[in-house]
């Protein structure tokens, strides 16, 4: 059909089917950027344009319905390379991070101000009020329109956009726009998906539908000769190597536990074989084909059940150990089952696969018996968690093809080593022949750790040498994919009267599903993030995870800390009230303070002895006075509406700064021939605003502008290893790395000028705008010309900056959530009105990035406590993989009344002060708002999500 | 690409009528929303699509001589909510619809759509049985009424037979008259999300308003179709205004309703928000009407 319209202003013609979407008539007319991140469910917004001034979803209609329309973009809102007020101002209120949705985010918004250009909080609430943002939260949004309204009617910004911290710093903790907010925000080609090029072949997977299983035979016979097929893979014909998904140091506290397909599979939705044809089309047409006959195994899908003594094994293969292998190894695998494939242990991590356990750990500190035995009181109590899915937006992709003889890998990652590492295992190739270049990542929160699609996507185009694009359904994030770990904790605590704490014991016991994806450290996080809050000097743990047949697990932001919080917090809430001792004072009254020598980590490394280290820059004392003054700890508030009870929570929260002693960041800094510099960092920015902080670490030392300094960072070609973005490491490590790389091309700067200068180092001073000054003679000299004639034959070479970062030091970031909920008795509703998150991040880098991460991982944090889970039914298919049904939490769900607050803490191992930020901020809504319930109605509420049904029936109403 | 056969355009009623007795499996489309999910969940491969979209004729609110209130199908539901009429007469049904969704949907979505799909859950049915719609359909053998009453027939089922289109929602001018109505929507989450049950209230009181001269209240979710619970209605009937009456609705209810158990709610959940809901519907309608509870 034809269809006539305007896109943009410009007057298009298109021949094209009108049963196809708007979607897909506007990505044909190269408008990229009208994104799908729902599978056409109308929940997310990443294809909202507007048609005849209104706002659609462009999934949501036929490409057949817009003849004679008039049409708008995201893509259309910049003036070539400017960006457009409302573009800019979303770039320096901070909104900009993982960005997947910021330009659809962006014309929603310019479209409310042309229509309404003094619109109020609610009338923003409501334009929003279908685009869904994971990342950023939305508290700025209502910022950026204040930004751009003031921008408007005076030219420039009136209001401040966050707090600055070091004054006598010039960029570093100032606010500065993130250095590819401009790319993000604009719509330009910035992700995996923007790289693939026509003639991309697709992969297709078939998925198991059943929980467990053996297959019996699987033929693909009539799929291979149909069109377009390429390649097969099956548990048949792929490489009979065990391997891990999860994205971990070398080597890995994660068993290799797996290959590319089993002949088990171990949850509805694992891999059964990868279909691989010229087209999607085709490739699904194939997949039909093939048959598969399974021979049904009983499933176990709770931590219970998988512990039963006559529990079925969801591994029963060979074990085996790389190091460290138990004597009784061939007794052992005399039960194994050939079919179940092998559990191959890079070292010992006390799992016992015969009784479904995956990973173990045990420690103390002290005498728990003897702490019980001197308390007044001593309660015990079980807290729950849920399965929860990280939802980015951005769905798992790749997108990989052949160079010559190299893999080239396109990703969305938070590790690029780890995963070519990987692929190069998978594969049985050396590292050499593979690149992996990280794009930007639409939303990673943890799950993009773990090398969930890069594996198969590699090996596929390794083996046909075709360029291969697969991208994950938003069912398939759900069902096939990393989700938080369910867990139960159990944690027995005993108190004084005086409110001191005499012993901890917690019992944590998790659930890893299938396969063992971060199966010791996501558990023991939760104990090690959580019991050095604490001062108490008898302390014990054991964590236990067993593999059940639930959808796969792995890392999320958090890691195991908001399950082990949850637990500890609310238990010592729920102590405090048994002693009839104030909650607040007996927090305050046992918290760390610094100096404090943390004797529980020994027993708490990663599979190797913990790091004993005293407790560092700590504001846990001040995010607990200065949170408890805004809420009015204390203060009953009484609603007008008899029905709604109103009370307070607050939890202490902290994380890490990376993983000291595993860790490692590397970066090289340039000085380029005009006296610009090229920053190349391992570091892998998953929209965090990683490289904005590289580039300032570099402007900052050489005292230039920050757009005189440009960075490539995460490609494993042109850039030197780095763990990888997680355990928040970016800031303190790969920002660390970026540091020591400008302090040591600041070092060779001088050392140069000295030599052209015929001057001393010592009486050499760098100085804005970028140049040398002598301070004895008052010689300049430009970084211009120093750079110039070092490289104009006669010249010393090109002048960088190397930086390469490990360390013993930890730098813990703390900090206090709080809560006022109010609770409905007779609905079981609750609406959480102030949500308060003060966080000591040391010196915050990029504080308005810093504040909307705060905001992210709250709001995120609120949605896992009330409304988010995976329901899954009897036969392990889960009942709700899609957004609606989920359940993410969206502007209207926001807390009334939202603060985040930066404390201004100094660290002295941090790059110039910085602690981790985003992380943490995950750990506080869930006990917060259970200490908050309790507070409102008197009932503890110990399992997540926090549902009106469970209030009520708590409540004893029905 | 959406698995359609083939999609007919309509530019008047009678085509539309003509090309549904021609193509009887195929789906009317209007805004599209619901029938692309539809079509997109694999529900209705390759199905043919009648686009109704261009019928200007089934667009708009207006009222009609004997002062009853016509909104024709194709009304967006940001068009209901935003419509002089609507807004003056029956502002419960412009609220209504305006908990669908975002802006994006509510631009879209049409308000004979969310009726014909006959979803329990959909936010204009309950306050639409409520005020006592009456439905015009036209079809082969002409245009018919029918009370909307009795137009939903189980999940996903209405009275719309072979040929018929919907082509008008009447609300009489007797439903609303001096009528004050309130609808909520329990949902998990405020927008974006499915409700969990809908209760839609409408009272007229006396002059003195003390007793209650007429009561209607509808819910959705409470049973397989939007239903409305006439016991409580008759139960009420002119009872006098206080808190016996409002123990007398939330407990009448319960004899109408049948919700079920499903992995959002349980039934015992979902039978405590009935009497929560109707018992508060039905205290802010009043409230509305000037009564004092």
């Amino acid at each position: 059909m034809k269809i006539n319209c305007v896109i943009n202003g410009r007057t298009k013609e298109f021949e094209f089917d009108p049963a196809r979407s708007l979607r897909e008539l506007l990505v044909s007319d190269g408008h990229f950027c009208v994104r799908d991140s729902d599978d056409r469910e109308g929940f997310a917004g990443s294809d909202t344009v507007v048609v005849d001034g209104i706002p659609v979803y462009a999934n949501l209609m036929l490409a057949g319905e817009v003849d004679g329309c008039e049409i708008r973009t995201p893509d259309g809102l910049a003036d070539g390379r400017r960006l457009s007020v409302v573009q800019q101002a979303m770039v320096d209120a901070g909104v900009v991070q993982s960005a997947y949705n910021a330009p659809a985010a962006a014309l929603l918004l310019t479209w409310l101000l042309e229509n309404n250009p003094d619109p109020s909080k609610e009338e923003i609430k409501d334009a929003l009020s279908g685009i869904f943002i994971r990342d950023a939260g939305y508290e700025h949004y209502y910022l950026a329109v204040k930004l751009a309204r003031e921008k408007i009617a005076s030219g420039g910004y009136t209001s401040e956009i966050a707090p600055e911290f070091r004054e006598e710093l010039s960029v570093v903790g100032k606010v500065k726009p993130k250095v590819d907010g401009r790319q993000l925000v604009a719509g330009w080609k910035s992700y995996v998906e923007d790289r693939v090029e026509p003639g991309a072949c697709a992969l297709v997977l078939l998925r198991s539908p059943h929980p467990h299983a053996y297959i019996t035979k699987i033929d693909i016979s009539e799929a291979e000769k149909m069109p377009g097929v390429l390649t097969i893979i099956t548990c048949e014909n792929c490489p009979d190597v065990f391997y891990m998904q999860a994205g971990q140091g070398n080597p890995e506290p994660s068993p290799h536990d797996r290959r590319l397909f089993n002949r088990k599979v171990r949850h509805v939705g694992d891999r059964v074989a990868a279909v691989v044809a010229e087209t999607e089309e085709q490739a699904k047409a194939a997949r039909d084909k093939i048959r598969v006959e399974y021979e049904l195994l009983k499933p176990v899908f709770t931590v219970e059940e998988a512990m039963a003594s006559d529990a079925p094994l969801v591994h029963n293969g060979v074990v085996e150990y790389r190091a460290g292998a138990p004597e009784n190894l061939d007794e052992y695998n005399k039960t194994a089952d050939p079919r179940d494939g092998k559990v191959i242990y890079q070292f010992p991590l006390h799992g016992d696969i015969r009784h479904n356990i995956a990973a173990a750990a045990h420690g103390k500190i002290g005498d728990v018996e003897k702490g019980f035995a001197d308390a007044d009181v001593v309660i015990e109590r079980t807290y729950q968690t849920s399965q929860i899915q990280c939802t980015p937006l951005e769905p798992h992709v790749c997108y990989a093809k052949m160079d010559n003889d190299r893999l080239v890998i396109h990703a969305s990652t938070q590790v690029p080593w780890h995963l070519r590492r990987i692929v190069a295992w998978v594969c049985q190739i050396p590292e050499n022949k593979i690149h992996v270049i990280k794009e930007k990542v639409g939303g990673g929160y943890g799950s993009k750790q773990d090398v969930l699609v890069e594996d198969l996507v590699g090996y596929a185009t390794w083996i046909t040498g075709r360029p291969i694009y697969y991208r994950n359904t938003r069912e398939e994030e759900f069902i096939a994919n990393s989700t938080r770990h369910p867990m139960r904790v159990t944690v027995k605590m005993g108190g004084r009267k005086d409110g001191s704490i005499t012993a901890i014991y917690m019992d944590v016991r998790a659930n890893t599903g299938p396969y063992g994806n971060h199966c010791l450290t996501v558990p023991m996080n939760a104990c090690s993030k959580t019991l050095p809050l604490i001062k108490c000097d008898n302390m014990k743990f054991d964590v236990i995870t067993y593999y059940t047949n639930i959808p796969p697990t792995g890392a999320y932001q958090g890691y195991g800390a908001p399950k082990g919080t949850f637990g500890l917090m609310m238990c010592m809430a729920e102590l405090a009230d048994k002693l009839g001792v104030d909650y607040m004072d007996m927090a305050k009254k046992n918290r760390v303070e610094e100096g404090y020598m943390l004797e529980i980590l020994k027993g708490l490394g990663e599979g190797r002895e913990g790091n004993v280290v005293p407790v560092g820059s700590c504001g846990l004392g001040e995010a607990l006075d200065k949170g408890a003054a805004m809420i009015e700890w204390g203060k009953r508030e009484v609603s007008v509406d008899p029905d709604w009870k109103i009370g307070k929570g607050f939890a202490m929260i902290q994380q890490g700064s990376g993983l000291p002693g595993l860790d490692h960041a590397n970066c090289d800094v340039k000085l380029l021939t005009d006296g610009t510099f090229m920053i190349h960092s391992g570091g892998a920015d998953l929209g965090t605003g990683l490289d904005t902080i590289s580039v300032k670490m570099v402007a900052e030392v050489m005292c230039v502008d920050m757009d005189r300094v440009s960075i490539l960072s995460g490609d494993t070609d042109n850039c030197n290893f780095d763990t990888g973005a997680y355990a928040s490491s970016g800031t303190y490590f790969s920002g660390n790395a970026s540091l020591k790389a400008a302090l040591d091309l600041k070092t060779n700067v001088l050392d140069e000028a000295a030599y052209q200068l015929g001057e001393d180092v010592e009486d050499l001073e760098l100085r804005y705008p970028g140049e040398v000054h002598s301070l004895k003679t008052g010689n300049v000299l430009t970084y211009a010309k120093l750079s110039h004639d070092a490289l104009t034959g006669t010249g010393r070479g090109q002048v960088t900056g190397k930086g390469s970062f490990v360390t013993n030091d930890s730098a813990i970031p703390y900090g206090a959530h709080f809560a006022q909920v109010a609770v409905n008795v007779r609905t079981g509703e609750v609406k959480v009105q102030k949500f308060y998150a003060l966080q000591d991040a040391g010196t915050p880098i990029n504080p308005e990035l810093a504040l909307c991460q705060m905001y992210g991982a709250a709001l995120k944090s609120i949605g896992h406590s009330l409304y988010e889970g995976m329901v899954l039914d009897a036969d392990g298919t889960c009942l709700n993989p899609n957004f609606t049904d989920y359940g993410v939490p969206m502007i209207s769900e926001m807390p009334d009344d939202f603060k985040a607050v930066l404390l201004d803490i100094n660290d002295a191992y941090g790059p110039f002060g910085a602690k981790s930020i985003s992380e943490i901020a995950t750990n506080g809504a869930a006990p917060a708002i259970g200490v908050a319930i309790h507070d409102a109605v008197g009932i503890w509420i110990r399992s997540w999500p926090f549902t009106p049904e469970k209030i009520l029936k708590e409540l004893g109403r029905m | 690409m959406y698995d359609v056969n083939n999609i007919y355009e309509a530019f008047s009623i009678e085509e539309a009528v003509r090309l549904k007795v021609e193509h009887p499996d195929a789906k009317i489309i209007a805004g599209g929303s619901d029938v692309l999910i539809q079509i997109r969940e694999g529900k209705l491969a390759g199905v043919d699509l009648i686009s109704i979209q261009m019928i200007d004729e089934l667009r708009g609110v207006s009222m009609l001589p004997d002062g009853s209130i016509l909104i024709k199908p194709l009304t967006s539901f940001y068009e209901v909510t935003y419509n002089e009429i609507i807004e003056r007469y029956l502002p419960t049904l412009g609220y209504a619809v305006d908990q669908v969704g975002g802006p994006q949907i509510r631009n879209i979505g049409t308000i004979g759509g969310n009726i014909c799909n006959g979803v329990t859950s959909a936010d204009s049915a309950a306050t639409l049985k409520a005020y006592d719609a009456v439905l015009k359909i036209t079809g082969p053998d002409g245009k018919r009424t029918m009370p909307y009453l009795d137009f939903s027939l189980g999940v996903g089922k209405v009275d719309l037979r072979e040929g018929e289109i919907l082509t008008g929602i009447i609300v009489p001018k007797e439903s609303y008259e001096r009528t004050y109505g309130h609808y909520i929507k329990y949902a998990m989450r405020k927008a974006m999300d499915i409700a969990t049950m809908s209760c839609s209230a409408n009272v007229r009181l006396s002059k003195d308003l003390k007793t209650v001269d007429r009561f209607r209240i509808a819910f959705g979710v409470a049973a397989p179709v939007p239903t409305r619970a006439v016991s409580a209605e008759a139960a009420v009937q002119g009872m006098p205004v206080g808190e016996a009456l409002l123990d007398t609705v939330s407990k009448a209810v319960l004899q109408d309703l049948n919700p079920r158990s499903s992995w959002r709610a349980g039934k015992e959940f979902r039978l405590q928000l009935i009497k929560e809901m109707a018992r508060r519907c039905t205290k802010e309608a009043i409230t509305k009407a000037g009564g004092k509870i």
